[in-house]
């Protein structure tokens, strides 16, 4: 075993795949917590005496963050309220363990924790989505649906703050998986540690230069307790090969994740080509780039009937439902006349559940 | 547990990949004109007969440089001649345009530049190689210049020495290998050797184009060429310069641009023009390489395979390319001393660069253990600083560990 690099006499039990240095365990902790320390600091991320939420799956990168935010919170006096926000997707044998992770987390930090559940929120769990639109493009729903359940979320809970798990490869991979979809809008705003929803409530990424595997070393040498199955549901294939692309780098150099973040950090779009501006959805209010929010229209196809509506051009969405509409007052069905006669479509298994008031009411902690 | 394809949520047909359509040639009519058969399928789904192919292909080379307008009436053109079929291609283009008498005669003045660079091959193969480029080039009628790259970087790139015009004076050593060895540090990996190696390349084409009067370069970089080397160039951290090095014009040099003509083609077109046309190519003998070495054959691997999955995957890529602008406020920057482009901003926003170097900072800082730790943080803040005043940019600062020279 090499010595450690800071030369505290030491044996060094691990190489950091940043910076090449070696490190033993006391010294690992205090640079691992102090370089969050510095991130935080050096980019301003929270104003002393706000209130954060912690975007908590039970995975290792958010119980990590929520550890060290407490950690930090109290050795550097930020000042700061710190709760849990999780979301129950519905996926039987995958989230409803990971749940039970975070609930652990809530009882070990002492942190108070939010559930939103998808079942709630949109009226359908991912079970029954899943069920609906097969195994292929499900993570569509499930992203766009989370994005938003976290932003419902934060705003119930009046926080200032939403603090994620994004680590540097899943930054370095997201810079990857937008050149190679050409996505210039997202590529220029991936990389930023704060970004804004449109509701006012700033997402942070603290961990944003932690390499995944420190994360799990931390998490290994704490003994924390975190969830570590994958989701049983088939793994997005596009971000798969961004994914498998930036390992195979990682073996090559292991500096190139922090290569690749520069490089997302400094490039620049040209001034002519078409960015979407962000607007708010005239359905739901939610922050989108769109009239209607992909979120509205996932919902949409799902309760015609019609899953695969939202996947795919946005510009075919607004044809596709002008002719289900025609099809629907052709059949005499629900969409013109009353719900609950409708034998014609799914609407009446599943009725709408988008009323926010609702929502809250129920969920009210 | 697996529960992939124990379950019957799909129908049948879902499960398993749609096997692609194989295309015939012969129930079709070409593309373009519908009327002849065709005998060339672009893009797995368009078809043309070979007129049509023809005219289309150089058409599309003659409408790049009618967008763009790099180039103006009698200006000097520095042609890069790397083999291979892009080369063969780009020269037949310009020699029939030049040769055209209609309005859209190309006018200007093609030089050809070949820089000897395969320190891989024995010195009689690459004297073959250079003896059959002077043939080639003296049958399309343009000056031809030779360099060694090996002899330049020997004399710190003091190019107008080591450019020659006759191929007797280019010369080809047996250890110039050893000899390109010596400029970079033993222990320099793959990757940041190729890296090095391409930035003198370029400037030498620059000093060149300079020294024999051409306001304009052209490169032979294809497609692919384009979409591997854009995201090598990101996984290097070269974010910042990426619309110079692989957009459409390169004008960091005030006096000279390159300008990447093929950019928009594929392999598949020009070998196939190449063969219509039946232009002899000079073969281009590479070395195999593991694609592991370094980040360059890893990032060309990954693009070809991709490519073969999903047939838009270069054409995203160079488009994103083609998109993408150098910032304007850092134009007055101080410039890095290897690459030539801007430095970044410093010391504004928290980086990814300055992240790494406080990483390093406090992994190797030894921990006073008799402070509090909220001391310890503090004392090691106070003597971190950002390297402000390097020559280099972020990406070519690592490079220099590698040099030798400088």
């Amino acid at each position: 075993m090499p010595a450690c690099s800071a030369n505290c006499g030491k044996n060094a039990i691990l190489k950091r795949p940043k910076t090449g240095d070696a490190l033993c365990k006391e010294c690992f902790f205090e640079a691992f917590e102090n370089e969050i320390h510095f991130t935080i600091t050096r980019a301003k991320l929270f104003t002393p005496g706000s209130t954060v939420a912690v975007a908590a799956s039970g995975g290792k990168d958010s119980t990590v963050l929520a550890y060290v935010l407490k950690l930090l919170n109290e050795k550097y006096g930020y000042n700061l309220k710190l709760v849990l926000l999780s979301i129950d997707e519905g996926i039987t044998g995958y989230r409803d363990d990971s749940l039970e992770t975070v609930k652990q987390n809530r009882d070990d930090y002492e942190m108070p924790l939010k559930i939103m559940s998808y079942k709630d929120l949109y009226g359908w769990t991912m079970d029954e989505i899943v069920a609906e639109v097969g195994r292929k493009n499900n993570c569509t729903f499930c992203g766009v649906f989370r994005r938003q359940a976290l932003d419902r979320g934060a705003m119930l809970l009046k926080v200032n703050y939403l603090a994620t798990g994004h680590n540097a490869d899943d930054i370095a991979e997201t810079v990857l998986m937008n050149i190679l979809r050409g996505d210039l809008a997202r590529l220029n705003r991936c990389t930023s540690i704060i970004t804004d929803s449109g509701d006012g409530i700033p997402r942070v990424k603290p961990l944003k230069y932690t390499y995944e595997k420190e994360i799990v070393m931390y998490a290994y040498f704490r003994k924390l307790v975190y969830f570590s199955t994958e989701c049983i549901f088939a793994p997005n294939a596009y971000r798969g090969h961004a994914r498998v692309l930036l390992k195979d780098l990682e073996k090559v150099d292991p500096a190139v994740i922090m290569n690749i973040i520069q490089s997302g950090e400094s490039l620049c779009v040209n001034e002519t080509a078409n960015m979407p501006t962000l607007m708010t959805c005239e359905r739901c209010g939610y922050g989108s780039s769109q009239k209607i929010c992909k979120a509205c229209t996932l919902l949409e196809g799902l309760n015609r009937g019609l899953p695969r509506l939202g996947i795919g051009k946005s510009s075919k969405v607004k044809k596709l439902i002008e002719q289900d509409d025609l099809k629907r007052s052709a059949a005499g069905c629900c969409k013109s006349k009353n719900k609950s006669d409708c034998g014609n479509c799914a609407c009446n298994k599943n009725e709408i559940k988008r009323d926010l008031s609702k929502a809250v009411e129920e969920l009210k902690i | 547990m697996c529960s992939v394809g124990d379950d019957n949520l799909e129908e049948k047909t879902s499960k398993y990949m749609e096997p692609v359509p194989k295309f015939k040639l012969d129930d079709n009519k070409c593309n373009k004109c519908r009327a002849s058969t065709p005998c060339i399928v672009l893009r797995g789904k368009d078809a043309y007969c070979q007129a049509c192919f023809l005219s289309g292909t150089t058409h599309k080379f003659k409408a790049f440089l009618g967008k763009h307008r790099f180039v103006y009436p009698n200006d000097k053109v520095l042609v890069y001649h790397t083999e291979g079929h892009p080369s063969t291609s780009l020269l037949h283009f310009l020699r029939s345009g030049l040769d055209l008498s209609t309005p859209k005669k190309l006018r200007f003045e093609p030089i050809v530049i070949y820089i000897e660079d395969k320190i891989d091959l024995s010195s009689e193969e690459r004297s073959d190689a250079a003896e059959f480029i002077r043939k080639q080039v003296e049958e399309y009628k343009f000056p031809l210049h030779y360099i060694s790259l090996c002899d330049c970087v020997k004399k710190n790139n003091k190019v107008a020495e080591c450019l020659v015009d006759d191929i007797s004076k280019l010369s080809i050593g047996d250890n110039d290998k050893e000899n390109l060895n010596q400029v970079l540090n033993s222990k320099a990996n793959t990757t940041n050797k190729r890296d090095i190696l391409k930035i003198y390349k370029k400037t030498i084409l620059i000093e060149a184009a300079k020294h024999l009067g051409c306001k304009v370069v052209f490169t032979p970089e294809l497609g692919i060429d384009i979409a591997s080397q854009l995201l090598t160039n990101v996984s290097l951290g070269r974010g910042i310069h990426l619309a110079l090095d692989v957009g459409i014009c390169d004008n960091r040099d005030e006096d000279v641009k390159i300008v990447r003509p093929l950019r928009h083609f594929e392999i598949k077109e020009l070998a196939m023009y190449n063969h219509f046309n039946r232009l002899e190519v000079v073969a281009k003998k590479e070395k195999l390489e593991n694609i592991y070495s370094s980040v360059q054959s890893l990032m060309k691997n990954f693009v070809g395979g991709l490519q073969n999955n999903f047939p838009a995957t270069i054409t995203t890529i160079v488009r994103t390319g083609d998109k993408l602008a150098m910032e304007k406020s850092l134009e007055d920057n101080p410039r890095c001393v290897l690459c030539r482009g801007p430095q970044e901003n410093r010391n504004e926003e928290l980086t990814s660069a300055e992240s790494t170097s406080f990483s390093h900072w406090v992994s190797t800082r030894s921990p006073q253990y008799s402070m509090t730790p909220v001391e310890r943080y503090e004392k090691s803040l106070e003597s971190f600083s950002v390297a402000g005043d390097s020559p280099y940019c972020f990406a070519c600062e690592r490079l220099s560990h590698d040099l030798v020279v400088s």
